[in-house]
């Protein structure tokens, strides 16, 4: 029997409640964009995101485009997964829910490896958190968002034990597949913004 | 049959998530070709317009937000255009005053 909670709404107040902690979620990456944007450019020494020339001397940039364009594809790859898994989950569909939602965990892991490449190699360079505002601004935020996407590796691993100790799928299994989708595809379009402002953008 | 379930209750099918994964793969190719192309002053609109377009699909799309209530949709726009205009408050202002950053 399902156990639906509406509210007075008409919405799922389980689904609502995910939607309102979205929106919130939206002001802090909004406050961690907007303070890189403005210490982006606040680098008095080397190591510089992108390539430059200074008093005569050519510094290699830190930022590898290339490399993030691929672990961003694995992010848009890992959303198209987690959508899939959703599908299998609202059609009953257990054993294409739980394919989708371990490539979904893959992906996900995929991508935090990249930003751990990332952030050693920044870190080799001599770019800490406390070298300058660019640094710390930019540790800030990407670290930020990559907690969220741990966050959400480990539910989406909770959920696929979950779905491994029953033969069927739970009557709020969908729903659960459902809101943590949600949270992953949030993750997903917060990265969509970042990897323009901070990788694409010309400095 | 299982495609015609999901299409009865406003979602999509498979082959359409599958479009939509193509359709932002491609879009990020073209953001990355432009970012390497001297486009000028048009860079930064193309990449903001392309960046916003990739964000409206997976929202309406795969958040399924095209298909919820609109109430759903109105939080969510409402926190969104909130955290854009402090964004570009907080970007104004230090632009107006660059100082205030060094302090």
């Amino acid at each position: 029997m399902s156990q639906e909670a509406h509210s007075v709404t008409g919405i799922d107040s389980r689904k609502l409640l995910m939607w309102i902690f979205l929106a919130s979620d939206c002001l802090f990456f909004g406050a961690l964009i907007s303070t890189y944007l403005i210490f982006k450019d606040n680098i008095p020494n080397p190591p510089y995101p992108t390539d430059r020339i200074v008093n005569g001397e050519f510094f290699h940039g830190l930022l590898n485009i290339p490399l993030t364009s691929v672990s961003t594809f694995v992010l848009l790859m890992s959303s198209v997964a987690m959508v899939l898994a959703v599908y299998g989950a609202q059609n009953n569909n257990l054993k294409m829910m739980k394919g989708w939602l371990l490539s979904t965990i893959v992906l996900g892991i995929a991508f935090l490896l990249f930003q751990v490449y990332e952030f050693r190699h920044f870190l080799h360079e001599g770019l800490g958190l406390s070298t300058n505002q660019f640094g710390a601004s930019f540790y800030l935020m990407t670290g930020f968002h990559g907690v969220h996407v741990g966050i959400g590796v480990i539910i989406l691993i909770s959920l696929l034990f979950g779905s491994f100790r029953r033969n069927s799928l739970g009557s709020d299994t969908g729903f659960h597949i459902e809101t943590a989708g949600l949270y992953w595809h949030f993750v997903d379009i917060v990265w969509i913004v970042i990897f323009t402002l901070v990788y694409l953008m010309p400095y | 049959m299982k495609n015609t379930h999901a299409a009865n209750n406003n979602h999509l099918t498979i082959r359409q998530y599958l479009k939509i994964g193509a359709l932002l793969t491609i879009i990020t190719v073209a953001e990355l070709i432009a970012s390497y192309i001297n486009l000028g002053f048009l860079l930064v609109p193309l990449l903001l317009i392309l960046s916003a377009v990739k964000f409206v699909i997976v929202v309406a799309y795969f958040m399924h937000l095209k298909f919820e209530d609109l109430l759903i949709s109105k939080i969510f726009a409402f926190a969104f255009v909130l955290a854009l205009c402090i964004l570009l408050a907080l970007v104004s202002l230090f632009i107006y005053d660059p100082s205030i950053a060094n302090r």
